[in-house]
């Protein structure tokens, strides 16, 4: 068995609610007997119908909460008893269109005293492992106070049930419906995670949505199918805690048709901080 | 003027970087455009306005965190725009000071001799690229290097050398070993050291620029003249002290429209193969020729 029970109350797990959405997988893989190393995991996760996107394949908001969901695991197990908080996420996807199942790997490439940085790497099973994205991600080492982990070792998680009904992630992470340079998500206490903050899964889809509405209206978009985010990078500056959470967007300029969208995400609630700040590329699809 | 930590022949002097602290979270950095530095297009290298961003960064990271001292953590950029003016600029601001990191954001951009921004058709162009850096915070233990840096550092300066007379990765020594694996060396001697006595955060950009380019043009059957590095997301995991520092890169794919993507790796050979940075590439097929000698 695997978990970890933060306290925060009845209903959904907050260690699995967001995972079981994108129905992720994971399996962690011990360093050979012998050496001296952190543990690799490996997910998979179905590219279920409501999860994809205008291209076809896993939206980039779903891949990145699913890189965030398995770099973060993969980190916390390398610093066990302690536990991790995402600070960087910097992604490159190269495809936007998958068959699925998508295969994820996290590999540890540095564990310092303060921080850990894992690459990732996405191919589609489905598509005779075609590359779909390559990733690296930063996390700080936290004390995890009351938070009890409880790990069966080598750890596992198993693929979650189908959803029938699921709703699209916009609708399942409470973005509010609009347009224009300004997009909302509503902070609900199921998206919050272990530590009681949005989950940073969250975070990214937000960040895809709002770059996306933020872009939509610019060359070349117009005749498309619509548009879809593509290489991301997130700085994970402060944790969400109050709510609303706002995405302010600020298109920078289109080049070769990928448009650069400047995102800067507040907790609208908490004095209007700054909590996310990056950049997302966007493609007409 | 030289500044400390420097030897006076260095690829910042070299590549005439001037730079000036505009308040106490933000500064500015510039150097010149010329074809040392340029890509096949005529655009300006992303590994040379990764270097700018590198010096921007640090420029402001070792005033904030004074008397601790920075260690650069990772570092991204985007290009954006074309390149305009005979200068570019990197204007880093800080976005957020943690117990244990900084965070400094940069928007890279044409500028003329005044370090203003040429318009055109009435509309201030699009910015040439953004870029964004994370320091992890080394805490101070007596009198370290911070504190002499940040007495001494001036709130205007230039790094002193020659002007750049041969393209930048021949002046840093990169020698092509195997285009298809993206297998390039450079060693490290004090022209491209940092601080430390290491190999310098630009150049190890430009290293992976260089790898991923060559890599990702013999992939198109070509070379690295066939394609433009546009995005850099480099994770720094430790210093390149001895050298010669290698990459390796693998190409994730090529699209239809000829974009393409590797992850390139660096190793210090002479010390044990350690791996140093993770860096992924984007590139896109080499346009129309624009900017420098156009």
């Amino acid at each position: 068995m695997t978990g970890a029970h933060a306290g925060t109350g009845e209903g959904t797990d907050p260690r699995r609610h967001v995972t079981d959405y994108f129905r992720l997988e994971r399996q962690e893989i011990p360093p050979p007997a012998g050496r001296e190393a952190s543990s690799a995991v490996v997910g998979r996760a179905p590219v279920d119908e409501h999860l994809r996107g205008p291209a076809g394949g896993m939206r980039t908001g779903g891949l990145l909460t699913s890189l965030d969901s398995l770099g973060g695991f993969t980190s916390g197990l390398a610093v066990l008893p302690q536990w991790i908080v995402t600070t960087s996420l910097m992604a490159t996807v190269s495809e936007l269109t998958h068959v699925g199942p998508l295969r994820i790997r996290a590999d540890v490439v540095r564990k310092g005293r303060n921080s850990v940085i894992t690459a990732l790497d996405v191919v589609d099973e489905g598509a005779g492992d075609r590359h779909v994205a390559a990733a690296t991600m930063t996390c700080a080492v936290l004390d995890p106070g009351d938070m009890t982990l409880e790990f069966t070792r080598p750890a596992f998680v198993a693929m979650a049930a189908p959803q029938p009904g699921a709703p699209p992630p916009d609708e399942f992470f409470s973005i509010v419906p609009g347009g224009g340079p300004v997009t909302r998500m509503v902070l609900e206490d199921r998206l919050r995670n272990p530590w009681g903050i949005l989950h940073g899964g969250a975070v990214a889809m937000l960040a895809d949505e709002a770059a996306c509405r933020a872009a939509a209206g610019r060359p070349g978009a117009a005749g498309t199918r619509g548009v879809a985010a593509g290489d991301v990078v997130l700085h994970y500056l402060r944790p969400v805690r109050v709510g609303p959470v706002e995405a302010r967007c600020t298109v920078l300029g289109t080049r070769s048709g990928r448009t650069t969208v400047r995102v800067a995400i507040h907790d609208v609630g908490s004095d209007d901080r700054m909590v996310t700040a990056g950049a997302v590329t966007v493609l007409a699809v | 003027m030289a500044v400390p930590g420097y030897p006076p022949e260095h690829l910042l002097g070299d590549l005439g970087i001037a730079a000036e602290i505009t308040t106490e979270t933000t500064a500015r950095v510039r150097t010149r455009v010329t074809p040392f530095v340029a890509t096949p297009d005529g655009r300006v290298r992303a590994g040379v306005l990764a270097t700018l961003v590198d010096v921007v960064g640090g420029a402001i990271a070792a005033r904030v965190l004074a008397p601790d001292w920075l260690a650069t953590a990772d570092l991204s950029l985007q290009l954006v725009g074309p390149v305009l003016g005979p200068f570019v600029e990197a204007r880093g601001s800080v976005l957020r000071r943690g117990r244990t990191t900084l965070v400094i954001e940069a928007l890279v951009v044409a500028v003329d001799e005044d370090g203003v921004e040429p318009e055109v058709d009435g509309r201030t162009p699009d910015p040439v690229a953004w870029a964004s850096m994370t320091f992890a915070v080394l805490p101070a233990r007596g009198s370290e290097p911070s504190e002499r840096l940040t007495t001494e550092l001036p709130v205007r300066w230039g790094y002193s050398g020659g002007d750049l007379a041969v393209p930048v990765l021949e002046a840093v020594q990169v020698t092509v070993e195997d285009r298809a694996t993206g297998r390039l060396s450079v060693p490290v001697r004090p022209y491209v050291h940092n601080s430390f006595g290491a190999l310098q955060g630009g150049a190890i950009a430009l290293l992976a620029e260089a790898a991923g380019a060559e890599a990702l043009g013999a992939a198109r059957g070509g070379d690295a003249t066939d394609v433009v590095v546009t995005d850099l997301q480099i994770a720094y995991l430790a210093l390149g002290k001895v050298g010669p520092v290698v990459s390796a890169a693998r190409v994730l794919a090529l699209g239809d429209d000829g974009r393409g993507g590797a992850v390139v790796e660096l190793h210090d050979t002479g010390a044990d193969d350690r791996l140093t940075t993770v860096v992924n590439v984007s590139a896109e097929p080499v346009g129309p020729r624009v900017g420098v000698g156009a």
